[in-house]
């Protein structure tokens, strides 16, 4: 049975890999001559002769002033001081993204577009009739990866993710979610899976929502993005647990909280953000926004955004961010199909 | 306490925070008054346009956007019938009507005199009680939270008038309306027909000015060519009687707004539906309500200022937004590099004791502002009416437009100002189906989480003391118009035995 699974998976992680590749084979082949010669030249670089006309526009299907914003803004700012490009956000909300979206995926073969992107370009296909997937759009660059800390409020017995699961082993042990594709419930059902305990769900919108559950003692355990519970860690209302993520974090605060590994709970996901151009650009302009996405990365810009909001300053770039892409998309669709 | 409000004096009174206190005032005035345009779209706008400023004159801004606008909300819903917030649809009841009994100007400076007493003393509440009751909301849960609102769902019957079963139809629809989009908690989409737009639901406020702008325009053009209001000078100021039948549902609409801005998920729109709803149940002339009473403009007035100040409670105290305006202003602390969270008003207590102070400025400022713009505004109401329609149906649908940045919600609009009219028309009121339309997720929501928290059952609500007793409540609060007619049925079967 697990057997089965995997193995439809890994092909389908095959075709999807496939599909990019010829994405991109597509996109050469839509250029001009000069895309030939700039494919000659290495690819790599400045970007040869592509300079963005007018203002660049950068989607985020997100109402202003939540993460996605704070991202597409600091990106947008930070694109402009490493180039000459002159950069509005404009959000675009609707349908938990797939407004924003579907108009990107209108802007098929325009270089001076740009999206804000996250979670919901894998979740959104897996899970409703959208017109779109990721092949259809260009990656440009991974802004970060923003992993999870399972957090218990201060009063409660458990000390780590060890102690929550064998909780659930013995007794109803009770989580809150935001949502079924929320990268909370994702980290849960991998823990299940891992672990075979079971953990009862109750569903939440946002992250301040999961947090008043979690305070107000209707839930045992919550899972969210360090940057939502910084203030609540310092103060001591909330406890680490563990943290979902390969390695541990850096940061001050952050440096005594265990993975998840470390307790023998092998689970670790990242909901990552980053950058989109449309589908069917050419090399050329493609190779104009990684060049610039580079540069941004080595901003100090860049270094007080991901600070800020937490998150892991892993980088990768055009095909290194699809194969980061086809990697989540693999093992969303596996979850979410499964449940 | 003394030590720290003179701290937040020193911080709130230099001459750069002052203007920008009076600059975010002004802006908030203006995308109240703008529909679409709510508190929380406006802070957002705006908050780019702050990021080069020191932190403590920014969030003072951007706060008094958030209240400003809520002064400025009830300006156009008094004019022209056009809520510029959905926490001022109840004002397109009982203070349109007041306008359109040439009372326009009295009805705005009752809407900015109950607004600035209630965010004074709002204020008052906030700055002594913050840290107790910011914990004390944290026992509301799921169930608490939807009896509260079964609660809310109660009032739509003193919203119906005469006739319950026409407003317990159109609550009905607007619960139906609410369904569409993406289901609460899962990924089945519901009533979408494959639309993208759908996906996450009807926005709200656009429904709302299609109903109530758009709605109203298309009535008056069928009624034809209506007299511009006549409005004398003397008319446009308020009387010492209007003033002092405002008092009390002024402090009542304060309390409620002041429980309901502290409450996780409840809100101010709530909270004015609720006052509404409670000044027809107890004040003196509750016949009067629905037919231009001072009442009904200056209880819901105040719960919504109250509610707007509340719900800085548990934002400052434990970092958790109370309202979708303060999520935003949260984002923006981040953005200044300060983490929101309990400690904040230890590790930066000139800023938020700044804020806090600047408050009373910004209302100050907005009182002074606004009392003397009433009767100026209330001069709209001269134009005819064949020159006003053109003008509303313009903002309505840049209004629209600036919700989602795309033309769909144009077509919502006027697809709900079709509805709108013909419910007018056949005397189907709105109100119920904007309460349903609010209270449709969050009663949804909080019935999924609670059967969720109670491994399937909905016992649970009785289980708990909290949620029991407002779940009694609510059902009392349900039933009791019924139980009210059949007793007055029965006296009056009674009595006409006698008589014979």
């Amino acid at each position: 049975m697990t057997l089965r699974t995997s193995t439809r998976t890994r092909a389908l992680a095959g075709a999807l890999t496939g599909g990019a590749l010829l994405l991109a084979a597509c996109g050469n082949g839509g250029g001009d001559g000069g895309s030939d010669s700039g494919e000659t030249g290495g690819g790599g670089g400045e970007g040869g002769g592509f300079q963005p006309s007018g203002t660049v526009t950068m989607i985020v299907p997100f109402a202003a002033g939540g993460g996605s914003d704070i991202a597409g803004r600091a990106t947008a700012s930070g694109f402009e001081s490493v180039s000459d490009a002159t950069i509005s956000v404009t959000n675009i909300e609707g349908g938990s993204g797939a407004v924003g979206y579907s108009n990107f995926l209108g802007e098929n073969g325009n270089p001076n577009t740009l999206l804000a992107t996250e979670t919901a370009l894998i979740a959104l296909p897996i899970t409703q009739d959208v017109e779109f997937s990721y092949e259809d759009f260009t990656p440009i660059m991974m802004l970060g990866e923003d992993y999870t800390l399972i957090v218990a409020r201060e009063d409660s017995p458990l000390q780590t993710c060890a102690d929550l699961v064998e909780k659930a082993e013995s007794e109803r042990t009770v989580v809150a979610i935001s949502g079924e594709t929320g990268l909370d419930n994702v980290v849960f059902s991998l823990m299940e899976e891992e672990t075979g305990v079971e953990f009862d769900r109750v569903p939440f919108e946002s992250g301040a929502e999961l947090l008043t559950a979690l305070l107000g003692g209707e839930v045992d355990a919550i899972s969210v993005n360090p940057g939502e519970v910084s203030g609540q860690i310092e103060s001591g209302d909330v406890r680490p647990l563990c943290a979902a993520a390969e390695e541990r974090y850096d940061y001050e605060l952050l440096a005594d909280v265990e993975t998840a590994a470390e307790q023998g709970i092998d689970v670790s996901f990242a909901q990552f953000r980053g950058v989109l151009a449309p589908g069917g650009i050419t090399e050329e302009e493609r190779d104009y926004w990684i060049g610039v996405g580079q540069d941004f990365a080595e901003s100090e810009e860049y270094t007080t955004y991901i600070e800020d909001n937490m998150l892991q300053p892993n980088t990768a770039f055009g095909d290194d961010f699809t194969a980061v892409l086809s990697e989540n998309h693999e093992k969303l669709s596996s979850i979410i199909d499964g449940s | 306490m003394i030590d720290n409000l003179l701290l937040g004096l020193e911080t709130a009174v230099t001459p750069e925070n002052l203007l920008f206190c009076l600059l975010g005032v002004v802006l908030g005035t203006i995308i109240g008054v703008l529909p679409g345009l709510g508190s929380a779209t406006g802070v957002a706008i705006l908050l780019p346009v702050t990021l080069t400023l020191d932190p403590i004159s920014a969030l003072i801004m951007l706060a008094g956007i958030y209240y400003g606008s809520q002064y400025g909300a009830s300006t156009s819903s008094i004019l022209i019938s056009t809520p510029g917030d959905s926490s001022s649809v109840v004002l397109t009841l009982d203070g349109y009507q007041m306008a359109r009994n040439g009372r326009a100007g009295a009805a705005l400076a009752i809407a900015a005199l109950s607004s600035f007493l209630a965010a004074i003393l709002s204020l008052i509440g906030l700055i002594a009680l913050a840290q107790p009751i910011a914990r004390w909301a944290l026992n509301f849960g799921p169930p608490e939270n939807l009896a509260i609102i079964v609660l809310g769902l109660a009032t739509i019957v003193s919203f119906a008038g005469e006739n319950m079963l026409r407003g317990i139809t159109m609550a009905a629809v607007g619960l139906l309306i609410s369904m569409i989009g993406v289901a609460s908690g899962f990924t089945t989409a519901r009533f979408t027909f494959g639309s993208v737009n759908l996906l996450g639901g009807l926005e709200f406020v656009a429904v709302m000015i299609g109903i109530f702008a758009v709605g109203e325009v298309l009535h008056q053009i069928r009624r034809g060519g209506e007299h511009p209001i006549r409005a004398r000078f003397r008319d446009l100021l308020v009387t010492r009687e209007e003033l002092g039948r405002s008092v009390a549902p002024a402090l009542r609409g304060t309390g409620l707004g002041f429980v309901m801005g502290v409450l996780p998920g409840a809100g101010a729109t709530l909270a004015t539906f609720m006052s509404y709803g409670v000044e027809k149940q107890v004040s003196k002339f509750r016949h009067l309500i629905g037919k231009g009473a001072p009442e009904g403009v200056a209880g819901p007035e105040a719960s919504n200022n109250a509610a707007a100040n509340a719900s800085f409670i548990p934002t400052l105290t434990l970092g958790i937004p109370g309202s979708g305006t303060t999520a935003v202003l949260l984002g923006a602390f981040i953005v200044f590099g300060l983490q929101p969270g309990p400690l904040l008003f230890e590790q930066q207590p000139d800023l938020v004791w700044g804020l806090l102070v600047s408050f009373f400025f910004g209302n100050l400022i907005l009182l002074v502002l606004n009392l003397p713009l009433a009767p100026v505004f209330a001069q709209v109401l001269r134009i005819p009416y064949s020159y006003l329609y053109p003008m509303v149906l313009f903002i309505a649908v840049v209004g629209a437009f600036a919700l989602g940045n795309n033309t769909f919600t144009i077509w919502v609009v006027f697809v709900a100002g079709l509805l709108g009219y013909f419910m007018k028309r056949f005397d189907f009121p709105a109100a119920p189906l904007v309460l349903g339309l609010v209270l449709g997720p969050l009663l949804e929501r909080a019935l999924v989480q609670t059967s969720a928290l109670g491994g399937g059952s909905l016992l649970i609500i009785f289980e708990r003391p909290l949620s029991a007793v407002l779940m009694v409540a609510a059902l009392l609060a349900l039933a009791a118009p019924f139980v009210s007619a059949v007793l007055r049925r029965y006296r009056r079967t009674n009595r006409s035995r006698i008589d014979t």
